[in-house]
């Protein structure tokens, strides 16, 4: 550097100085301010924590009876009536249920406006599922006045205009109505701006899930319609037999792209899925909401055999507890450590949010390939997603703690 | 009680390179972490078929083995096995010089590239650039030399070995070019790096400016090859395959005192009992809500209030996985700035004022710098900005959503008629992240992932300066981008490394007083 000489100010000897004084230049600044309190809450953080809370303490406000579609709707607030979390339409919560010495989670989407949220309002729905351990047990017991602890609203399953069609076919089956009706609402209420044509399988006419709010939104909002389709009966002024991509073209656009949105029961996905490869859309163009892991695993490519029916032994770490618990190869290690009344995270249940990651520290799983949506480096490290990753051995998993 | 002889608090860049670095010198290390993840900023997120890295662009600290960074060295120091990519070019910038005219430029990594480069846009820069990355070397050099002596140098050798960078090490990157009579046009192309730092020209220390263009220049910039969650599972899991033990989703709620010494924290699973704590978060939270207000002492409140809130690198990203090829999109750079002008400080005042004066943008396409980065035939695309409170305070929950894209819209539109580039009908997945979304995430106040600006009297050096003085508590130093050393993933894992290794310093000196068990 012997070339190089700066001089920043006229004199050399004042720019040394001004380094040799930084740090005391720095403690005057420091000295001159004001000894206040500190405070350590910032209204970004703020803003963020109440619209993503930990979770949320809710209570039954009402309970509506949905009659012959064998469903219960509930209404929740917070005990004191405070706002919720503004939500996507389309999106769900997860109820966490302790539950005979079992510490379950599920999720539900929420079938409301958002604009409700505002008020203090949700409303989940949950219709029969009978050799369900959850769904039959709360439609038999929660009453008005019950508290419930859930998540904040989760998923992607709702629209995004940069990326979706003007025109989304919905495709619902069963209470996979849920979601759809929550964006039809936000289509009403101009929360949303697309257009939503839905078609809506259900096996009768009495059968239909919120036939008579679908229709008064379709009245009330040139932007929704629906298509009921009944499987199990042919009757004038309904669509009969199953979703086909024949019906799907009856009812899209006839010119343009248009986005399909699925939620439905897995056998609706595996019947629909060769249907919608009919159609030939681009990926961006199909969304389905990811409802459960399959109950059958053994029926999945690559599920070895031998496992099946067996009975491994799981030890379960979390922070500085540890438990030793048995697990079926039939059901996901969640399950297992749910049975066991371990509080472990969980909200979707498919793999997609990721929220139960788990260290596998030994031990080998099978994962359905339609649920493996894991990140490379957790792939490559040993993680896991447990709510969708069979034991095919036993295992020692190290579980994230929980916030409630 | 579980009792461990270090807690860290935060697995950010600066926890994990502390923890890793506490646990290779003995200590009983605790990791934990509020997140189901490792990493911090330092994460990915998967939609659909595409993982997307939320917040790296590129690592200036790495290098190739032949001239390594601090980041390759520490990485092998930890003994930690990631996968880094060079990038490549150091940027292309599309915006105006201040004469008015266009500008477009695309500056190569290597000194000599950048200076030939310099050359051909503003020809008889030569001599002067060269000026300029001499002293960049030697103030590079000096930095190294005051890390390395912990705060406390040797007088003499700084004075006469690297009296350059004393002569400009208290001066604003401004008043160096000036200094040098850089040529307009130089400025303006140099002046692109400024937003990496989040202070304008005027106000950011020449000393930080340096060290960085130098990193960037000399040893290329760097990417995961996998995302920065690769990098950060690889440390934690060397972090455990050392013996350390790491929890997630456990939130420190509290520090726990024992007289004025800090010997635990109360989490939601339970009480830890240590020896000393190393947090990676914010003193302006740690003061304000995890420890008796009594026992933040009077200089550190006067520290914080004289700091005002000046909070660095609130993120505004949005991140958009196509269902095409970068060629098809005809974008050819990995980073590609987007300002609305070369005139730092009047930038810095537009994205303060918020998204309706804010114009400055910078747009990543990673697979150009890893072809392999998403499935055959799409490719990952992000655009950064910063946020302002103007926009981010008082937004109301119902607002939200709309609001966000509003700004995404801009920067969509600012694309396509600087560039040509239209995104619209390939978008696949979309997410976009705001300041709500970086303070959920990290905890860090508004959003802001550099610390605390590194601006005026509180830059990088007078901070280096004054470790022994900052953070007197006893027990307990926090770490991360609001430290000495500032912003980014080398500035935070050197700031973990170095105050674990001063807290091994602090016990061992209680050690050897008989002070706390």
């Amino acid at each position: 550097m012997a070339n190089l000489n700066i001089k920043v100010s006229a004199d050399p000897r004042i720019d040394m100085m001004k380094f040799a004084t930084m740090a005391k230049v720095r403690e005057e600044a420091i000295q001159a301010a004001p000894a206040n309190e500190v405070n350590g809450v910032f209204p970004i953080n703020e803003n963020a924590k109440a619209l993503h809370p930990d979770y949320l303490e809710l209570v039954i406000d009402e309970v509506i009876d949905r009659g012959g579609a064998q469903a219960k709707t509930f209404v929740l607030k917070r005990a004191d009536g405070a706002p919720l979390p503004y939500f996507r339409a389309g999106q769900y919560i997860s109820l966490k249920l302790p539950l005979d010495g079992s510490f379950v989670t599920r999720s539900y989407s929420l079938c409301l406006s958002p604009k409700e949220a505002l008020a203090g309002k949700y409303a989940i729905t949950v219709r029969a599922n009978p050799g369900g351990f959850v769904a039959d047990r709360l439609l038999a017991e929660k009453k008005p006045g019950d508290k419930l602890v859930a998540s904040g609203p989760q998923g992607f399953f709702y629209y995004e205009k940069l990326r979706d069609a003007k025109t989304v076919v919905g495709l619902a089956g069963g209470s996979g109505i849920t979601p759809f009706l929550s964006l039809a609402y936000a289509i009403r209420d101009g929360i949303e701006d697309f257009n939503l044509t839905l078609l809506f399988g259900s096996r009768t006419e009495d059968n239909i899930l919120f036939r008579k709010e679908l229709d008064e939104i379709a009245a009330a909002c040139p932007k929704f319609k629906v298509v009921h389709v009944l499987s199990e009966e042919e009757k004038a002024g309904f669509e009969s037999g199953f979703i086909t991509a024949e019906l799907i073209k009856k009812y899209a656009p006839a010119e343009g792209e248009f986005s399909v949105y699925l939620c439905g029961p897995e056998a609706m996905y595996r019947f629909l899925k060769p249907e919608i490869a009919k159609l030939g859309l681009p990926e961006r163009l199909f969304r389905r909401k990811l409802i459960d892991v399959t109950k059958t695993p053994w029926e999945c490519e690559g599920y070895p055999a031998e496992c099946k029916g067996k009975t491994f032994t799981i030890k379960v770490k979390q922070g500085p507890q540890e438990w030793t618990i048995p697990a079926s190869a039939d059901e996901p290690v969640l399950v297992a450590v749910e049975r066991a009344g371990i509080k472990a995270p969980s909200r979707c249940r498919a793999g997609e949010c990721g929220w139960c990651r788990s260290r596998l520290l030994e031990g080998t799983v099978f994962i359905p390939q339609e649920n493996e949506l894991r990140r490379w480096a957790d792939k490559h490290y040993g993680y896991i997603h447990p709510c969708c990753s069979f034991p095919t051995s036993d295992l020692v998993l190290d579980v994230p703690g929980v916030f409630f | 009680m579980p009792k461990f002889d270090v807690v860290v608090v935060g697995a950010g860049n600066a926890g994990m390179s502390a923890a890793l670095q506490s646990q290779l010198l003995g200590f009983k290390t605790l990791l934990i972490e509020q997140h189901n993840l490792p990493g911090g900023a330092a994460t990915s997120f998967v939609r659909g078929r595409f993982e997307v890295d939320p917040s790296l662009h590129e690592l200036c600290d790495y290098g190739p083995a032949d001239n390594p960074g601090d980041v390759r060295n520490m990485m092998a120091d930890y003994g930690v096995k990631a996968e880094f990519l060079e990038v490549g070019e150091c940027f292309r910038c599309v915006s105006t010089y201040r004469d008015g005219s266009p500008m477009d430029v695309t500056m190569p990594a290597g000194i000599d590239a950048f200076i030939d480069k310099m050359e051909f846009y503003v020809p008889g820069s030569r001599e002067k650039m060269v000026q300029l990355f001499d002293l960049f070397q030697e103030v590079l050099d000096g930095i190294a030399y005051i890390t390395a002596s912990r705060g406390n140098p040797d007088k003499n050798i700084l004075g006469t070995t690297y009296a350059n960078m004393l002569k400009t090490g208290a001066y604003s990157t401004q008043e160096v070019f000036d200094a040098l009579e850089l040529p307009d046009r130089c400025q303006d192309i140099l002046s692109t790096y400024w937003s990496y730092l989040g202070v304008d020209m005027e106000h950011l220390a020449f000393i930080h400016y340096a060290a960085m263009v130098h990193k960037y220049t000399s040893r290329g910039a760097y990417i995961l090859k996998h995302t920065s969650h690769e990098l950060a599972t690889a440390m934690v899991e060397r972090f455990r395959e050392l013996g350390g033990e790491i929890w997630f989703n456990c939130r420190a709620e509290e520090f726990l005192f024992r007289g004025e010494y800090c010997c635990g924290v109360r989490t939601n699973l339970g009480v830890v009992d240590c020896h000393y704590v190393l947090a990676n978060i914010n003193p302006d939270i740690i003061y304000g809500k995890m420890m008796p207000k009594e026992l933040v002492p009077e200089r550190e409140k006067k520290l914080v209030a004289a700091r005002d809130r000046k909070i660095g690198g609130r993120m505004y990203t949005a991140y958009f996985c196509m269902d095409c090829t970068p060629e098809e999109l005809g974008i050819h750079d990995y980073t590609i700035f987007l300002p609305g002008s070369c005139d730092s400080p009047t930038e810095y005042a537009g994205i303060m004022g918020g998204m309706k004066t804010n114009n400055f943008s910078i747009f990543n396409c990673y697979n150009i710098a890893h072809p392999e980065f998403s499935p055959p035939g799409t490719c990952v695309c992000a655009f950064t900005t910063f946020g302002s409170p103007v926009d981010w305070n008082d937004l109301k929950q119902e607002d939200y959503f709309k609001f966000k894209e509003a700004g995404v819209d801009k920067m969509l539109a600012n694309l396509k008629e600087k560039l040509g580039v239209d995104l619209s009908g390939h978008i696949e997945e979309i997410e976009i992240a705001s300041p709500w979304t970086f303070a959920r995430y990290l905890g860090v106040p508004e959003g802001g992932v550099y610390g605390y600006e590194p601006r005026d009297w509180d830059g990088m050096m007078a901070r280096m300066q004054m470790i022994a003085y900052d953070y007197p508590i006893k027990g307990m130093r926090p770490i991360g981008a609001a430290g000495p050393r500032g912003d980014g993933y080398a500035a935070s894992m050197i700031c973990g490394r170095l105050m674990a290794l001063n807290a091994a310093l602090d016990m061992k000196k209680w050690k050897e007083e008989g002070g706390k068990a």
